[in-house]
């Protein structure tokens, strides 16, 4: 590990173990799983007793015990088949390959994402159901379908003793507490994921009003309207830059989510607002069809002193690349690679050593441009070279 | 429609004659849209008719134009081909992936051209050979193709294809000062399908077997065959539009070509292309597709919120069916009159 | 002998054949899956299709008059959001399903009357309403949130049980059987076969053909409105772009089932039968951990294989009730005009 990018990969696993301890899961178990990160190579070879407290108590040997080659059936529901879930699902294999490994775990994994109805999310109620007929231990879910009709389908399953966890969905629209109640009024064992305002949209604003000096005009490429991750990450964009009364958003359009949409969305505000200094793009996909327009019109990408800023969210690695060549100036990771482990890890942890999980487990999300690309990318590299493959 | 040019009065002026040559011509209401939103546009939002927002405009709308080109065909000879969007992504993917694998540029380009004539003869078979109507073979094709796609893909882009040539290709880099070379292949797409369908007998046998099949038949036209080379044309027009695609987008998702096949038909019927068959004209597919990326591209300018995008589109789909409609009877009343001044009855 | 020709009649009566291959179906994937038949599984999927299958009826009946409906998926949806926003705003079931039906309607009446009165094509008429019952929606979800409704009886539309059978299923018989008799009984119903299979005719004969063409597309507006009041009670909630894509599933799912493109020739039964075995393709492959991206190419060969083996088998069933004729034995009546139009053509599209 090269010395300029340890201390950001340091940080990255202190937020960890402070979030572990915090949980109150310093148990054997706890320690392990705090020994490993994604960030680190992986941990197959370690020790976790000996390094742990130097007793010779051996908790490998006791997880192994309960876990007693036990099969788990577990079932992915992505949205949508993408580089991102890709990403994710593969983070999760390289997690699954490591307990496999250390405590004997055997898993039976299956997929099965919804192809037309990214947005809707009807196509992955049949999907769920699907699962919840044929029995499997855990289901991993994603849908845009409402979060009032995915609880009602989670109750049903849970009454039939399926665990369903979350990822990477938008239950904080339904703003669920857990002031009185520990599962925040959800039928899931635990929502694995970020906020979409504050994790997301609101760090893409913060970051051009910093680049910019709190001066100048932007333009947005918006995900269709309708979709609930666009109203999230559309608040709290908004609620950043409305703390910069020199900045302005003097522009935006649907791109769909797509980049020739969002290619033809940004060629048009283009157009009109010739002088903007920064354009955000939702996604990635749609901040690199912006990025795009402003090669088409000639125009200059941010340099650091001038040009335009492109922003987009989401950390896949053909982001990475053009961050590196500088044609996307940045972009939000929301960290596919933790949420892929710390799904896997909230499973094992209710699954096996029957510990209770937080309902809500947030990952750390950042803003990636060219000062930490490198680790970033390594990272994801790490992770889709990684062996897991279920 | 010539005919009717051509039997009127020689009296009468250059300026008549082009008169009644537009009147009778089914593009003239799309035409109309089109100048009357240039016109509501240059008194309302100027930036609309800036030449760099119109070059963007056309250069957007060059993918579906040339889809559209080939749907207009498959229309007139009486078909309809759901296929041709995700026929598009497919040959953008062989393309893309023949690149990865160190083919020559050519190699690629013919391998994308071919697997869309492929496609083309897949449905015309279907159709022919096996007896499916139109709609449910290419529906079936339509899915066939995604799930290859998807299967292929697994739902991951393909990328790291993009040489600077496919920047030229896609129009990212212009090839000559603005000009950009999807601008110079949809003008040749133009011409040669243009002058398939006016100058052949190809094209003849096209709109003989749109208007009526057993007709066609009994004059001795070989109707299945002449079905499948209109299949041919639009699997062709969607690996040229494929080609362009994988350049202008820079990488290929599964879903590349999702919706494009409504985007082809609208922009063809807007153009004055009939769905049952026998009628429709590559210039008005031309137009047809720049109506539709106009409507985008005001959206956009104008800031419609995105939320109401689809209510728009909706209705400048009806408006503009509803002014062909109109011209249609503008141009009937007009060469009734002509016909009864012929006869020396005074209008 | 006798056998023969009894085989041969009800195998050419429109649906059967994929009646007989959605059985089949259905025990080979209760062979390879035996969570397929449990009554949970049947009735979660059943209640997944009644929606899509009422819009197959639909579409299906615009079809014999010679149209196409596009605009029933995003109907169906926008039908799903007034009837939530309904009851949001405190209303009684009653008038939420009203609402529902009637926004269904509203959009069968402008389909239609644009199509008869301003001569405009179908397809583009029902595409550009897709568009706007869609944007609307959007628009709709935007302004109110469409969930939290707790009228009483609303979700026992389709969750409620009555002589132990979920009322979904019972509110969907109900449904088919009237459409079935309306379009057989009917002097209307008649009159749809006769404007499918030629319309100049009908004219002649004195049918208003614009007047049916108009009804054809109000039915399938308040059936798409009828499917979507279910979908609402079965989600508990609705969601911007709710029903997008449905048509095509409606439209393949009735083609599948032996409803002729070309127009004149259907059945309400056929197109059930048809979106049932695709919902049945989907739900057996789900069960049996097939990756979804296998469906779509399943799918489209079941479709082409399910089209082709209609048309070979009625094929050779009317061949054989023509042989027959030739040799002289008692001729079989034909029982419907469809049938003696296939007589006398010989082929059916």
């Amino acid at each position: 590990m090269s010395s300029n990018t340890a201390p950001v990969t340091a940080g990255r696993r202190s937020y960890r173990k402070a979030r572990l301890a915090l949980a109150a899961t310093a148990t054997a178990a706890g320690l392990l799983l705090s020994g490993c990160t994604t960030v680190n190579a992986p941990a197959g070879g370690t020790n976790a007793g000996s390094s742990g407290g130097g007793t010779d108590y051996l908790p490998d040997e006791a997880v192994r015990k309960i876990v007693n080659g036990r099969e788990v059936k577990v079932g992915f529901a992505p949205p949508i088949l993408s580089e991102f879930y890709t990403q994710v699902e593969k983070a999760a294999h390289n997690r699954m390959k490591e307990y496999e490994d250390r405590f004997g775990v055997k898993w039976t994994w299956e997929r099965q994402g919804a192809l037309n109805d990214a947005h809707s999310g009807t196509e992955t109620l049949g999907i769920v159901q699907g699962y919840i007929a044929r029995q499997f231990d855990a289901v991993f879910v994603c849908s845009a379908a409402n979060a009032s009709t995915m609880q009602t389908l989670y109750k049903q399953g849970s009454d039939q003793g399926i665990d369903f966890y979350q990822f990477n969905s938008t239950e904080e629209l339904a703003n669920p507490s857990q002031a009185e109640d520990p599962t925040g009024g959800l039928a899931t064992v635990s929502n694995i994921g970020y906020d979409d305002r504050w994790q997301s949209g609101y760090l893409a604003g913060k970051y051009i009003a910093e680049q910019l000096k709190g001066q100048g005009s932007i333009i947005q490429i918006m995900g269709p309207s309708g979709s609930d991750w666009t109203k999230l990450r559309q608040q709290g964009f908004k609620k950043a830059i409305a703390e910069y009364p020199g900045m302005t958003i003097v522009g935006e359009a649907d791109g769909g989510y797509v980049r020739d949409k969002g290619l033809t969305a940004a060629q048009d505000l283009l157009t009109k607002f010739p002088d903007v200094k920064a354009i955000y793009g939702e996604n990635e996909d749609m901040a690199l069809g912006a990025s795009q327009a402003i090669d088409a019109r000639g125009l200059k990408h941010w340099d650091g002193q001038s040009g335009i800023i492109t922003i987009g969210a989401d950390g896949l690695v053909s982001g990475m690349d053009s961050i590196k060549a500088g044609k996307l100036t940045a972009t939000v990771d929301v960290n596919s690679a933790e949420m892929g482990t710390e799904m896997i890890d909230a499973l094992f942890a209710h699954e096996f050593l029957n510990q209770e999980v937080n309902q809500f487990i947030r990952i750390p999300t950042g803003v990636v441009d060219k000062s930490n690309v490198d680790w970033h990318q390594g990272v994801l590299q790490n992770v889709l070279n990684g062996p897991g493959k279920y | 429609m010539s005919t009717t040019a051509a039997t009127a009065p020689k009296k009468n002026s250059l300026v008549d004659r082009v008169g009644a040559r537009l009147l009778v011509d089914p593009t003239l209401g799309v035409l109309a849209l089109l100048i009357l939103i240039c016109l509501v546009s240059a008194f309302t939002l100027p930036v609309f008719l800036e030449p760099s927002n119109l070059y963007n405009l056309l250069n957007t709308s060059l993918v579906v134009m040339i889809l559209a080109m080939g749907m207009t065909v498959v229309l007139i000879s009486g078909g309809i081909d759901l296929s041709i969007g995700t026929t598009m992504a497919l040959c953008a993917g062989v393309a893309a992936t023949s690149m990865k694998f160190g083919l020559p540029l050519f190699a690629a380009l013919i391998a994308a051209l071919a697997t869309g004539a492929l496609v083309g003869i897949g449905n015309g078979l279907l159709i022919t050979r096996l007896g499916l109507p139109d709609f449910i073979a290419t529906l079936a094709m339509l899915g066939f193709a995604s799930g290859i796609l998807y299967i292929w893909t697994k739902g991951v882009p393909i990328i790291g294809y993009m040489v600077p040539e496919f920047y030229v290709i896609g129009g990212l880099t212009p090839l000559l000062a603005s000009l950009t070379l999807p601008m110079i292949i949809a003008l040749l797409v133009a011409l040669v399908l243009g002058g398939v369908l006016g100058s052949t007998r190809l094209g003849t046998y096209f709109f003989a077997v749109g208007s009526s099949k057993t007709g066609a038949m009994q004059s001795g036209i070989r109707v299945d065959r002449i079905r499948t080379q209109a299949y041919i044309v639009s699997g062709l027009s969607a690996a040229v539009a494929g080609i362009i695609m994988a350049g202008r987008n820079t990488n290929v998702p599964a879903d590349l070509g999702n919706g494009y096949e409504i985007q082809a038909i609208a922009a063809a019927v807007i153009g004055g292309a009939a769905l049952s068959g026998g009628r429709g004209r590559i210039l008005g597919a031309i137009l047809g597709a720049i109506t539709l990326a106009a409507t985008v591209n005001l959206i956009n300018l104008v800031g419609v919120p995105s939320s109401y995008q689809k209510i728009v589109i909706g209705a400048i789909l009806i408006l503009a069916v509803l002014a062909n409609r109109i011209s249609a009877i503008v141009s009937g009343i007009v060469r009734q009159r002509r016909a009864l001044v012929l006869e020396g009855i005074p209008a | 002998m006798n056998f023969q020709r009894t085989a041969s009649r009800i195998l050419s009566v429109n649906g059967v054949p994929i009646a007989i291959a959605l059985v089949i179906v259905v025990i080979i994937f209760q062979i390879m899956s035996p969570v397929f038949l449990t009554p949970g599984s049947v009735r979660d999927y059943i209640n997944n299709a009644i929606p899509i299958l009422l819009l197959t009826v639909g579409v299906a009946i615009v079809i014999v008059a010679g149209g196409i409906d596009l605009s029933v998926g995003t109907v169906a949806g926008l039908s799903a959001g007034t009837t939530m926003w309904t009851l949001v705003n405190g209303a009684p079931t009653l008038v939420a399903v009203l609402t529902g039906v009637g926004t269904g309607l509203v959009f069968g009446l402008f389909n239609g009357l644009m199509i008869t009165r301003f001569g405009i094509n179908d397809f583009i008429v029902t595409l550009a309403t897709l568009n706007i019952a869609g944007g609307l929606l959007i628009v709709l979800t935007e302004q109110v949130p469409l969930q939290g409704v707790t009228t009483p009886g609303f979700s026992d539309i389709v969750y409620g049980n009555v002589f132990g059978i979920p009322s979904a299923f019972w509110i969907a018989a109900i449904i088919f059987v009237l459409m079935q008799f309306f379009l057989v009984k009917t002097v209307f119903g008649r009159r749809i076969f006769a404007i499918g299979i030629a319309p100049s005719a009908a004219n002649v004969a004195g049918v208003n053909v614009e007047r049916v063409r108009l009804g054809t597309f109000v039915l399938s507006g308040v059936l798409a409105g009828a499917a979507g009041v279910l979908l609402a009670s079965r989600l508990g909630s609705v969601q911007a772009f709710l029903g997008s894509g449905y048509e095509f599933i409606a439209i393949a799912g009735a083609v599948l089932g032996g409803v002729s493109l070309a127009g004149g020739r259907g059945s309400v039964w056929a197109a059930v039968a048809g979106g049932l075995m695709l919902a049945t393709l989907q739900q057996g492959l789900r069960l049996n951990g097939v990756d979804p991206v296998y469906f779509s190419i399943v799918t489209g060969l079941c479709i082409v294989a399910g089209v082709v083996f209609d048309r070979r088998i009625q094929q050779l069933a009317l061949s054989g009730i023509r042989k027959r004729r030739r040799t002289g034995s008692a001729p079989p009546p034909p029982d419907t005009s469809q049938e003696a139009h296939l007589l006398r053509t010989g082929k059916q599209d």
